[in-house]
């Protein structure tokens, strides 16, 4: 009897020492994960008191730099910050609207710089690679550059990336001889292209984007140019027609409090001032009042007359 | 600044100028050298190495010049005895008789000269000679920003290779 309590004693014993041995080595692995950054909470920390998170969120910061300086100091584990960029920064003089020259070589080796601002034309550019499947279909129809159906007086570039992304060669097999085309990386970064095929309008005498986008066919894209020109002669942008600004703050193309307080001028000049009814419709007939009727007279003898084109308030207070 | 460079030639664009510098492909047995076309309007595809196709679009308040090189054989001639590009030029620089093609309205204004051991002829033409106050600025902000290196590029930018 005596003897199997003392057996039973030490085996109780070493399962003891077994048992902390265990629970030591998984702490170590613990802190070991920690430190390689997995894992939630530092075991050798105070908890966290709620009431003062953010001061003791400040220390604990301090104190596992203070921990990984001495770990580094005895030969321990390193911590290093791990390098994260969002992108080299646009220069401080551009935003998302300006329109830098595009500057780059041709296919077949010369260098091309191409202004799009500082002239009174639209340039539509076409971002285009040499290996995706859909620009395929700009590629052809670009080749007849007559039948693109685009309004008369636009210029089209075609931009790829450079010759260090893209094989001058195919670019060259693609490209019709009366074609623009500039390869060029940094254009690719200083317009923001998010991929190719992609379609940049933009207005020469203002200097900036006044479109972009993506299409599948081309048809798509001389639709949304029409649609750019036929709102460009409605309100005046640019210096193409001056004195026809309807809005000098889109014309300018200014942008948060800049735009609204150009806004409050131009409302405040047409004598429509804070609380004004024009400003607050509540039926559809105050919105296009059928009273209003902005087209020519209709010749006579053209049979029946047409639908009226009604004006918007906007065209009212201009 | 849009930057151009090619064939030895190198060119920092002020605002609203473009440009190409190309090599015309040979014909037969000739021998072509780089030139260099600059513009406040848009350059077609296809212009004549002093402008023609390009100073007939001309409107009065634009500029177009060129930079022609010559072969190496005129270097030392008289023609090009002058040693540097011109950076500053004077409104009585322009007259509508120093034109290559006579298009009423327009000056123009050419200079030979050599630089880095390659002989070069400049030209410009004003859209109108009645502004030339006004342009001659802009041509000579042009010239500021124009730099010629001894020998052309020994790999030309664009050149094909593998990735």
């Amino acid at each position: 009897m005596v003897a199997l309590v003392i057996i039973l004693t030490v085996v109780v014993l070493l399962l003891t020492v077994l048992v902390a041995g265990l629970l030591r080595s998984h702490a170590d692995i613990l802190k070991a994960l920690h430190d390689l950054g997995a894992g939630v909470g530092d075991p050798s920390q105070e908890p966290i008191n709620l009431e003062t998170h953010n001061h003791s969120h400040d220390q604990e910061r301090n104190q596992r730099r203070a921990r990984n300086r001495d770990r580094n100091a005895n030969g321990g584990p390193i911590s290093s910050p791990i390098p994260f960029t969002m992108g080299s920064p646009l220069p401080g003089e551009r935003n998302s609207t300006s329109a830098p020259t595009i500057a780059g070589v041709t296919p077949t080796g010369d260098a091309l710089a191409i202004a799009v601002s500082g002239n009174d034309h639209l340039t539509l550019i076409a971002f285009l690679s040499s290996g995706c499947a859909t620009c395929a279909g700009f590629w052809e129809a670009f080749q007849a550059p007559e039948h693109l159906g685009l309004p008369d007086g636009i210029r089209l570039v075609v931009v790829t990336k450079g010759p260090e992304m893209e094989i001058a060669g195919e670019v060259q097999a693609k490209a019709h001889s009366r074609l623009q085309v500039v390869m060029s990386t940094d254009a690719w970064g200083d317009y923001e292209v998010p991929g190719s095929p992609f379609f940049v309008l933009v207005d020469g005498s203002a200097g900036r984007r006044i479109g972009e986008g993506v299409a599948n066919h081309f048809s798509q894209v001389a639709e949304l140019v029409r649609r750019a020109q036929v709102d460009m002669q409605a309100f005046g942008v640019g210096t193409r027609r001056e004195g026809g600004s309807r809005s000098r703050a889109f014309a300018g193309g200014l942008d948060g409090p800049a735009r609204e307080s150009a806004n409050d001028q131009e409302l405040r000049a047409a004598g429509i001032l804070p609380g004004d009814p024009s400003l607050y419709p509540s039926s559809f007939e105050d919105v296009f009042p059928s009273d209003i009727d902005v087209l020519p007279p209709y010749p006579e003898g053209a049979g029946t007359n047409p639908p009226a084109q009604r004006s918007t308030p906007e065209r009212r207070a201009g | 600044m849009a930057t151009l460079q090619a064939h030895g030639i190198h060119a920092q664009l002020p605002n609203s100028f473009e440009g190409r510098i190309f090599v015309r492909p040979r014909v037969a047995d000739e021998i072509t050298y780089p030139v260099a076309h600059f513009a406040t309007f848009p350059l077609p595809n296809q212009v004549g190495d002093f402008g023609s196709g390009a100073v007939t679009l001309m409107g009065p308040s634009d500029i177009f010049a060129v930079l022609f090189e010559y072969g190496p054989e005129s270097v030392g001639t008289r023609l090009f005895a002058r040693q540097g590009m011109p950076r500053s030029l004077g409104i009585d620089d322009f007259r509508p008789n120093l034109l290559r093609r006579g298009i009423g309205g327009q000056s123009g204004t050419q200079w030979f000269f050599t630089e880095s051991e390659r002989p070069f002829t400049f030209y410009a033409v004003l859209g109108s000679h009645a502004r030339r106050a006004a342009l001659v600025p802009h041509v000579n902000g042009l010239l500021s920003n124009l730099s010629l290196s001894p020998q052309p590029l020994a790999a030309a930018p664009g050149t094909v290779a593998w990735n």
